[in-house]
């Protein structure tokens, strides 16, 4: 996790060890908003089952909720390389041209995401010019839950420059490993490892 | 236009780039090749509808389910119980295996999380009872790939929302072939233990009061179970909401338990995001990328091109059948289906096959796919759950369960009716 805290780079190690453990608070916030959209789900079901009064806009607020969960997640997931990579190919590279390959695939990533963000904005702005409000009782300005929506996808674009950074600066002083650990395909194998090792942990270590 | 399509894909994959960017990236770049007007601009809309739809919402919820009733310790005394109902077959607690992941299946709608969890219980009893080990790790693997079949399903939800089919009908129809290829895995092992005794392994010692005093350790499963999918089908709540309705289950379960605390909840809740913005962002990719395509009449020309071929749909079912296979042994599951589906269902449709019916003949093709080399991934979870060895006697024992997911597929082309008939009855 805090991967570059050892190397040379000092600086732009501690930055990404900051992006990370912030990217790490946005997730359990990002779970907590899932959570809170179960339970208030639930209490709604309940309400209209037994009371036959809805509490309504649950499926408005949990699809919000959904949305903003969603775009502060990716920046963990991206750094934790949880993204699904097809290594069909990569998998029998040598080490140098795989790094490069890792290289161009997060500059590829990053250019999709700058341009759904500048896309994004134009949504978000336009429900702002416009003051849209969703077509629903509660009749949200769309524009609040868009942005916060939009926040976490800047924050996943600075995440992706700043991952961009360091590896350029590692491929090009032939740090090959550092540029595995920042942004190589996690193998099948680690991801079973990690699965496996979870599986056990959960019913071993916690049964106490 | 195919032709440019199919080779920048290959070539966007093959660079191994994250599949969700890379099906995006394929709709930024067919744009400005073969349209008029900027719709890359549309991937702003597309990306927020995509992201606030409630069904959608599902997905989350179903992933938080499994990791918190994963967490509970059920599993444990689910599989004593189910070693001692079913262990008297010829080949042992290979039954209880399979039994146990059909159970874990209907609470959990995850097929890796299935294999992880009876494995970790179930192996260190191959040696303890001198089990065939090969035999025992395959029926792990595949037992484990029912949790993507039976109800609840994160798979079937995906399915739902990309070929516009009932979510409710399809986990209806999932239960039937779910039940039958379990019943199917089994008889396998059966078979497989007739004919060479000695991979049976020694019996397990169970009586008939201590059968029935373990039934009290199902409870829970089958609680969740008809919590989750009761509440559908009694009209109470939408996929979604029944999805909602099983984590606050499963958190009393686990409260009950004495398993819900601070870390537990944190643990389950991050694995819960990790995994869902990695489906999500390979769906807004895909919903982007879908639209390109049929703005600029790729879709259209595809399904009519495929169609023009003038093939029976008997055979075009073969050919799929074949291409998940192939497909199957070097993608990952969720990419592949979320890439494919929108593409090949409807071409399929479009030959007269029912989309739900279509839909759980795709799962189990997507089944078979967890379970072949060389990326299987329930096989690298069964794999690194026992530590030693050689991968190749999970490949081997995984052999037999994958002829018996094409029995199936068979069975389901001659007898529709397997998935059917509960969808029409009751939908």
């Amino acid at each position: 996790m805090n991967a570059n805290s050892t190397d040379s780079y000092g600086v732009l190690g501690r930055l990404l060890h900051g992006a990370t453990i912030l990217s790490r608070v946005a997730m359990w916030v990002a779970g907590g908003l899932t959570l809170a959209s179960a339970l208030y789900i639930t209490a709604d079901v309940l309400a209209r089952g037994l009371l036959h009064v809805p509490l309504g806009g649950a499926d408005e607020l949990s699809g919000y909720a959904f949305a903003i969960s969603i775009s502060w997640a990716l920046s963990f997931a991206t750094l934790q390389r949880a993204n699904i990579r097809i290594d069909a190919l990569y998998q029998y590279l040598p080490t140098r041209l795989s790094a490069v390959v890792d290289w161009l695939a997060l500059v590829l990533m990053g250019v999709f995401i700058a341009y759904w963000t500048r896309y994004a904005f134009d949504v978000a702005g336009a429900s702002w010019a416009n003051q849209s409000a969703a077509n629903t009782v509660l009749a949200t300005p769309l524009w609040i839950p868009q942005f916060l929506w939009i926040a976490g996808l800047v924050w996943l674009c600075i995440v992706l420059a700043l991952m961009l950074i360091r590896s350029a600066v590692a491929l090009v002083t032939g740090d090959y490993e550092t540029v595995k650990r920042v942004c190589g395909v996690r193998s099948t194998q680690e991801e079973a490892e990690a699965e496996a090792e979870a599986g056990e942990r959960l019913v071993r270590g916690e049964a106490q | 236009m195919i032709a440019t399509a199919m080779i920048a894909l290959l070539v966007l994959l093959g660079l191994s780039i994250p599949v969700g960017a890379a099906l995006g990236l394929l709709g930024l770049l067919l744009d400005p090749l073969y349209s008029m007007l900027p719709l890359t601009r549309a991937i702003g809309e597309i990306s927020w509808g995509t992201s606030n739809e409630f069904l959608l919402v599902a997905i989350p919820l179903f992933i938080l389910l499994g990791e918190i009733l994963l967490r509970s310790g059920m599993a444990e005394k689910m599989y004593g119980s189910m070693s001692l109902w079913l262990s008297w077959l010829p080949g042992g607690l290979m039954h209880a295996n399979i039994g146990a992941s059909a159970l874990f299946a209907a609470t959990s709608g995850s097929s890796v999380a299935t294999a992880a969890t009876v494995g970790t219980v179930a192996i260190p009893q191959i040696k303890k009872q001198g089990y065939n080990e090969s035999l025992f790790l395959g029926s792990l693997a595949a037992g484990g790939t029912l949790g993507i079949l039976i109800p609840p399903s994160i798979n079937l939800v995906i399915y739902g929302v990309l070929t516009n089919t009932s979510v409710p009908k399809l986990y209806l129809a999932g239960i039937i072939p779910g039940l039958a290829l379990a019943g199917l895995f089994m008889a396998a092992i059966v078979l497989a233990c007739i004919v060479r005794p000695a991979w049976g392994g020694r019996k397990v010692d169970s009586r008939w009061e201590k059968r029935f005093a373990s039934l009290v350790h199902l409870v829970p499963p089958l609680g969740i179970f008809l919590l989750v999918v009761g509440s559908i089908y009694a009209g109470i709540a939408t996929p979604t909401e029944a999805a909602a309705l099983g984590v606050v289950g499963a958190l009393i379960l686990a409260a009950f338990q004495r398993r819900l605390t601070f870390t537990m909840l944190r643990d389950a809740l991050e694995g819960t995001m990790k995994s869902t913005a990695m489906i999500m962002l390979i769906v807004i990719g895909a919903a982007f990328l879908n639209f390109i395509m049929s703005a600029i009449g790729l879709t259209n020309l595809l399904t009519s091109t495929i169609s023009g071929l003038g093939v029976s749909p008997l055979w075009m079912l073969v050919i799929l059948v074949v291409f998940y296979l192939v497909l199957g042994c070097f993608m990952e599951t969720l990419a592949m289906m979320i890439t494919t589906i929108p593409i090949v269902t409807p071409i399929m449709i479009a030959l007269g096959f029912d989309p739900v019916w279509l839909g759980i003949v795709i799962i189990i093709l997507v089944e078979c796919a967890l379970i072949t080399p060389p990326v299987g991934l329930n096989l690298f979870v069964v794999q690194s759950l026992r530590k030693s060895g050689s991968m190749n006697d999970v490949m081997l024992g995984s052999f037999p369960f994958v002829i018996m997911m094409l029995i199936m597929i068979a069975l389901l082309t001659i007898v529709p009716g397997l998935a059917l008939w509960l969808p029409t009855a009751f939908g």
